[in-house]
């Protein structure tokens, strides 16, 4: 039970929500919108395509320098000295910090269990930082670098999770290697197996994936008298102005963050890092503003990771399907401090699926290597690999139909969030209508070929844990008096199209045209605080917000529009672009209000309102594959996917589409190229470039990716109908093309990735 | 980042070949990989001597006996998409068109591509390696299923080219120039096997620079071809790899050439499959007998044993095309 539910004469009641504000609540769109709905390309599309856009990594200033960072190129070592002084001397280089450096080595914790500082003496993992330096040239910043003599002395070092919890592992902290542990059960277990006709049990491996955004970390720090400016690549500016604040002891008004741009993040920018303070201290010490972004290499190294992951599933289900028990115990890894390596690693196994018996495990354990970082729907993406090869593995023990298995045993609404029932029948209608538009059936009839190329079909489900968005959220809607709008919002748009989504709230609104709505964001000075933009949660939580604002400013205008007409208020009706009277005889366009011509603006004020606490907005998605197998090479060719997914209301089709395609190119890399590789005798990152660490090409993704979208509105979400898409998309990828080459080869993958070099030997042996 | 060097850029092939006499002197050709191992810190370059101001050593033209003479700057892509080269050398043109990417192609330079440095990511790393000067393989204790099942000695690279394997198989020659004149050298001699020097990844003298590649004329009923595997289609060097040559009389072969890519750190010719195949029909069991034969001498090492499978499964799958075309 949550905090917020209240136990009342035995029964569990919620809150009711709130008061809904000032505007009233308002009245959905219906079915018949004007912009909300359509193919609206991108607002900024222009300014990304033509490179005009500022991203932060292209912010110039006047005197500005160019830092690097030296880290640790050891798994696990003691810093015993940092000798700086012939960087010192260098031509060109204003600054060099270090530990030696006391006035520029703040406290900083990666997590809250151990603590250290920018420069610790005790680099736990690969990446850590050293020392930094600011100099007039990236290649003299460099050179600085290379002159910095560092005297390590190495420890010893577990870099896998499976290693690190066997006795006499060495200890990334004094204490053992377990980062945390947590279980969860639900009715019996014992009783839910006794139950069973059919147990399978198996153990699945998910590789680390790393997120590997095309910008690299980083940030330009600038001082002017006790006033820090960063401009940073991140997904939520108000989180970096906090992080810096609190790290540099300052008040928060006096560090502004701006972040207009952001070339991807996937969750890994989510938090700044050490950079954005050494930054700082480094444009302090110099007198200068400093450009600090990572390198490509140590981005792979020590900015971000999804965990590897070891994931046992034990499941049971009657003859007729019906799922009577699933046990799982997850051990994931957080790495040298706790970052989450469990993160809703169980999430799936005991909501995803109507069954009354479940029990869950997490073990999250240190290694000496880099902390993670949230990717794309954390957790879920590495219990969907193992919770739905398992119920494919059931569904042909029992004889049944995948789609069949699945459809049988939906549930009404979370049952591990205090059964409240959800708001849709998304996971339904999302398997339904997806088997459908992917001819299931037939496909899966289909033979499977002749020779050695095999065809396969696979599908997989799932839900995501946030999507519903809520408070806080503050947006404020300037009107201007030609009738064009100016909307101010703290979000960041990390390349998912939040500012198309939210000028077409307006454009809706307001009967205008999406490009009549400027955008300000992302700017802790001149905007509103916002959540960082995460979790899917950026449509469900902004756009209620904007919608507010921009009903505020309507107000308003019916205010004046009754003034100047002579009427009642009530008589007035907004229609489109237009406020006429409610008998129809007279009308007004927003330009032609005096008051307007007068006052020049009118301002809207939106409130991101709390949302219903008696029901689960959740959102919904199935994928359906089909893979050609080359039985001599172990070649994949992944031939045709589709996507359905439940998010709510469709506002903008075009980039509802992106995210659908672009989720599923991310879990095709998730399944079949990219993993983390660890070198054994030194714990060193082996692939630290794009070419050793693979992310999937155009070539390797299906020509065909079909986005379905269930077209409904959730009216009980907020008052847009909309829930998140971004990470639902990506969830369901890695498990329907793993089923898929078990329907070509009879051959059930446990371990990420999926290639010719991993499946040659079980087609190998298969051939005997 | 880079460290400091001197550029310069000469006129003629003679001076190139005196400015690389010059210490720490690198050929800048395309540069996909220099500029690569340059910035990596892979090794360091106190002077680059670009063949940009060099003519006639780029673009492909007949000989009078029938051969072919490529340029060495002549660009991978122009080699992939040249039509002499696609209708007479078809593997030569394949494995230039599995190269990469279509952007490192389009820079990319045939005879840069036979002298690239391995990807192998020890060499590529930060780590002290045998190939780098230093002490030891690390390869061999670590994680290796990128590395070599043939050949190893003390280092353990597969090379990397996709069409030294096939020019290796087509019998070609390249030309040299260098400070004791011109010669010529085939391709098969061209890598250096790492028991004999694992610093160097070919024969070349110091301040030696290829200049040509010569196609010796086509047989009739010559067959070639280039297949590569990867673990993604594109942007990906091949963890196994086969140029074939096979002149054919029906479904006799009458002579053949099977050279094999990412088996080993030079590319590998396998004799043992020619001789299964060679004056034999090319039917199943002899294709079966050939890819296994190809594989019966692999050491593999702890990680990629699973290239053995997949060398045989991959020649006999290009075996069997033979037949069918």
């Amino acid at each position: 039970m949550t905090e917020s539910e209240q136990e009342i004469e035995g029964q569990v009641r919620y809150p009711q929500a709130p008061d809904a504000g000032a505007a009233g609540d308002p009245q959905p769109w219906g079915e018949k919108t004007r912009v909300v709905g359509s193919r609206q390309p991108r607002v900024d599309a222009f300014e990304r395509v033509s490179g005009s856009a500022i991203f932060p990594s292209d912010v110039m200033l006047p005197g500005m320098l160019h830092a690097a960072v030296l880290t640790s190129p050891h798994a696990n070592a003691r810093v015993k000295s940092v000798d700086t002084s012939k960087a010192e001397k260098l031509s060109g280089v204003y600054a060099v910090i270090s530990r030696n450096t006391e006035d520029a080595n703040p406290d900083w914790d990666y997590g809250s269990d151990y603590p250290g500082k920018l420069f610790y003496d005790h680099c736990r993992f690969e990446g850590d930082f050293v020392a930094a330096v600011a100099a007039d040239s990236s290649y003299r910043a460099h050179d600085a670098l290379r002159a910095i003599e560092v005297e390590y002395e190495t420890l010893p070092f577990v870099s896998d999770e499976l290693a690190a919890l066997e006795s006499g592992a060495p200890e990334v902290h004094d204490g053992g290697n377990e980062a945390g542990h947590q279980s969860y059960s639900r009715g019996n277990i014992e009783q839910g197996f006794a139950a069973a006709d059919v147990v399978l049990e198996e153990t699945y491996r998910s590789a680390s994936e790393m997120q590997t955004p095309l910008e690299p970390h980083g940030c330009v720090a600038r001082w002017e008298a006790d006033r820090l400016t960063v401009w940073e690549s991140t997904q939520g500016v108000f989180a970096v102005q906090s992080k810096i604040a609190e790290t540099l002891n300052m008040p928060l008004a006096r560090v502004r963050v701006i972040g207009h741009y952001v070339g991807g993040a996937f969750g890994s920018k989510l938090r700044t890092d050490k950079y954005a303070i050494a930054a700082a201290m480094l444009s302090r010490r110099s007198n200068r503003p400093v450009k600090l972004f990572m390198t490509r290499e140590q981005t792979l190294v020590s900015m971000g990771n999804r965990p590897p992951t070891t994931m046992t599933i034990k499941a049971g289900a009657k003859k007729d399907g019906t799922l009577t028990a699933i046990q799982f115990k997850g051990i994931g890894a957080s790495g040298a401090y706790k970052a989450g390596g469990t993160s809703l690693l169980d999430w799936l196994a005991k909501d995803l699926y109507q069954c009354d018996n479940v029990s869950t495990e997490l073990t999250d354990v240190y290694i000496n290597a880099q902390p993670a970082r949230p990717f794309r729907a954390p957790g879920y993406v590495q219990c969907s690999w193992a919770m739905e090869q398992m119920m494919d593995a059931l569904a042909e023990q029992l004889d049944m139909d995948p789609v069949a298995l699945r459809l049988l045993n939906i549930p009404d609404g979370t049952q591990a969030r205090g059964n409240k029932p959800y708001t849709t029948d998304g996971l339904r209608l999302c398997i339904e209508q997806g088997a459908k538009a992917f001819g299931w059936d037939q496909a899966k009839a289909a033979p499977r070929g002749n020779g050695h190329l095999q065809r396969g079909v696979g599908m997989a489900a799932a839900n995501w844990f946030v999507g519903d968005g809520g408070p806080p959220s503050t947006v404020i809607l300037r009107l201007y008096a030609d009738g064009t709008a100016n909307l101010n919002m703290g979000a960041s748009d990390i390349g998912t199209g939040t500012k198309t989504v939210m000028a077409m709230v307006v454009a809706e609104e307001f009967g205008m045209e999406p490009d009549a709505v400027q955008i300000e964001h992302a700017d802790t000075a001149t905007t509103q605080f916002a959540t960082p933009s995460g979790g899917s949660k950026t449509v469900p939580t902004e756009a209620p917000a904007v919608r507010r604002a921009c009903l505020a400013a309507k107000d308003r205008l019916m205010d004046m529009a009754a003034r100047q007409l002579g009427r009642e208020r009530d008589e007035i009706i907004f229609a489109g672009d237009r406020l006429r009277t409610a008998d129809g005889l007279e009308s007004l366009a927003i330009p032609e209000l005096d008051e307007l011509k007068k006052q020049k603006v009118v301002v809207g004020v939106g409130e991101r309102q709390p949302n219903r606490q008696d029901v689960s907005i959740t959102p919904f998605a199935a994928q359906f594959c089909e893979v050609e197998v080359n039985r001599r090479t172990g070649e994949i060719r992944l031939l045709r996917m589709l996507g359905t997914n439940e998010s709510g209301r469709v506002i903008n089709r075009l980039t509802w589409d992106g995210q659908v395609i672009g989720g599923i190119t991310m879990g095709v890399g998730y399944a079949t190229t990219e993993q983390r590789v660890l070198d054994g005798p030194t714990g060193k990152l082996c692939n630290r470039n794009w070419h050793d660490y693979k992310l999937p090409t155009a070539l390797d993704v299906p020509a065909e990716i079909i986005s379905e979208p269930i077209m409904l509105s959730d009216e009980q979400a907020n008052i847009v109908g909309a829930k998140g898409l971004g990470e639902p998309v990506t969830i369901p990828t890695g498990g329907a093309i793993a089923n898929a080459v078990y329907a070509a080869t009879g051959i059930r993958m446990r371990d990420t990735p999926i290639n010719p070099v991993t499946l040659i030997d079980p087609l190998a042996s298969q051939e005997g | 980042m880079f460290t400091p060097f001197a550029y310069i850029q000469p006129g003629s092939v003679e001076d190139v070949v005196t400015a690389l006499g010059d210490k720490n002197a690198f050929i800048h050709a395309g540069g996909t990989d220099l500029l690569g191992c340059l910035r990596d810190d892979v090794f360091s370059a106190d002077k680059l001597v670009s063949l940009s101001g060099l003519k006639d050593i780029s673009g492909v033209s007949e000989t009078s006996d029938g051969g072919l003479v490529i340029g060495a700057l002549t660009t991978i892509t122009d080699v992939a998409e040249h039509p002499l080269i696609q209708r007479k050398y078809a593997g030569l043109a394949q494995a230039a068109a599995d190269v990469a990417s279509p952007q490192l192609r389009n820079q990319g330079t045939l005879g840069g591509n036979l002298c690239q440095k391995p990807r192998c990511w020890y060499y590529r790393g930060d780590f002290d390696c045998l190939r780098k000067g230093g002490y030891k393989c690390f390869a061999v204790n670590g994680e290796n299923e990128y590395h070599c099942i043939m050949g190893g000695a003390n280092c353990f690279i597969v090379h990397p080219s996709d069409p030294a394997p096939a020019l290796v198989a087509l019998d070609a020659e390249v030309a040299i120039v260098g400070p004791g004149g011109r010669r010529r050298l085939p391709v098969s001699e061209l890598h250096m096997p790492p028991e004999k020097d694992p610093t160097r990844e070919t024969v070349l003298q110091d301040a030696e620079v290829i200049t040509a590649i010569h196609l010796p004329p086509a047989a009739a009923g010559r067959y070639s071809s280039y297949r590569k595997i990867r673990t993604r289609r594109s942007w990906d060097f091949a963890v196994a790899g086969c140029a074939l040559a096979f002149d054919m009389e029906g479904d006799q072969v009458r002579d053949c050439r099977v050279v094999l890519a990412a088996a080993a750190p030079v590319p590998w010719r396998s004799r043992e499959a020619e001789e299964v195949l060679r004056g034999n029909t090319l039917n199943d069991g002899n294709i079966r007998a050939a890819a296994r034969a190809a594989v019966a001498d692999a050491r593999p090492m702890s990680n990629n044993a699973y290239k053995i499978p997949l060398f045989e499964g991959l020649l006999r799958e290009e075996f069997g095309k033979i037949v069918s075309a």
